[in-house]
């Protein structure tokens, strides 16, 4: 196992182990913190696979962007730290999860290795190794040939999205006290 | 031995599955909103591992697509959870029971 594979280990670990911290935390915006922190590490992931751009617009728009109006509307609502009540499972609940990870395994191994194989036509070899500088070349040249109608009806959705966020949170005056 | 798109591919299954079991299990939306942030960043983890397997840049693409789309989600989402805490004064989703869930 080389050093590269190691530090990729280490930091999917971490990974993990932030989410599950994230997933139990009683305090949302200790939670809010601890997704930051898992968007870095992804971050650091990505950019040891090859995507240069991906890790940077993670840093910048998930946990620049995103992640902060999380916490501004969190902050904005001053709540006070949630009682934690993950309910009461039945038998046949327990079953159903222990059985659904266990399909899901199932397939992650080597059945679902050689499913993937053969259904993307993948070759056992490695792809050969993208030139460190031609990442975000690449990344753009596909994203303005192949995917340029749905990088227009991105940005059409991003202004619908704002729009009705406007108008979603307006306080109507009217009657605003009887809802 | 595993290369590092295919450990790549187990931690997004591992994040997946916190994730959903944050949405499934917890009461606080603010908290259920989070989850879904995590279920996003797992296919996008999963994406770029495919794009490296493949040595093609679509599933670099496609994860900034999914970015684009998680941060309208967050935009209305929140915006919900503010008009929801005015009426309610509570961002917990059982006294949500207007519709009868």
């Amino acid at each position: 196992m080389g050093f590269q594979e190691i530090v990729f280990f280490v930091m999917g670990i971490l990974a993990v182990a932030l989410g599950g911290c994230l997933a139990t935390r009683r305090n949302p915006v200790s939670a809010a913190m601890l997704l930051i922190s898992l968007m870095v590490v992804l971050a650091g992931m990505y950019g040891m696979l090859d995507a240069h751009f991906a890790a940077v617009a993670q840093i910048i728009v998930y946990a620049g962007a995103i992640m902060v109006v999380f916490i501004f509307v969190m902050m904005l609502l001053n709540l006070p730290p949630e009682e934690l009540r993950f309910g009461t499972l039945t038998v046949g609940e327990i079953i159903l999860t222990i059985a659904g990870i266990g399909v899901a395994v199932a397939l992650g191994t080597k059945v679902g290795q050689g499913y993937l194989v053969s259904a993307l036509q993948l070759s056992e070899a490695r792809a050969p190794l993208l030139p460190e500088t031609e990442n975000l070349r690449n990344v753009a040249a596909t994203m303005f040939t192949d995917y340029l109608w749905s990088f227009e009806l991105i940005s059409f959705l991003i202004l619908a999205a704002v729009i009705g966020a406007v108008v979603i949170s307006k306080r109507r005056h009217g009657h605003a006290e009887s809802a | 031995m595993l290369s590092l798109p295919e450990m790549g591919l187990y931690f997004s299954f591992l994040l997946f599955l916190i994730g959903l079991f944050t949405v499934m299990f917890r009461k606080n939306i603010l908290v259920m909103m989070l989850g879904v942030e995590i279920l996003l960043n797992a296919a996008n983890l999963a994406f770029v591992s495919a794009s490296r397997i493949t040595g093609t840049m679509d599933g670099q693409v496609v994860m900034f697509m999914v970015m684009a789309v998680a941060a309208c989600e967050a935009a209305i989402g929140l915006a919900m959870i503010i008009s929801l805490y005015r009426a309610k004064a509570s961002v917990e989703a059982d006294d949500l029971k207007l519709l009868r869930g």
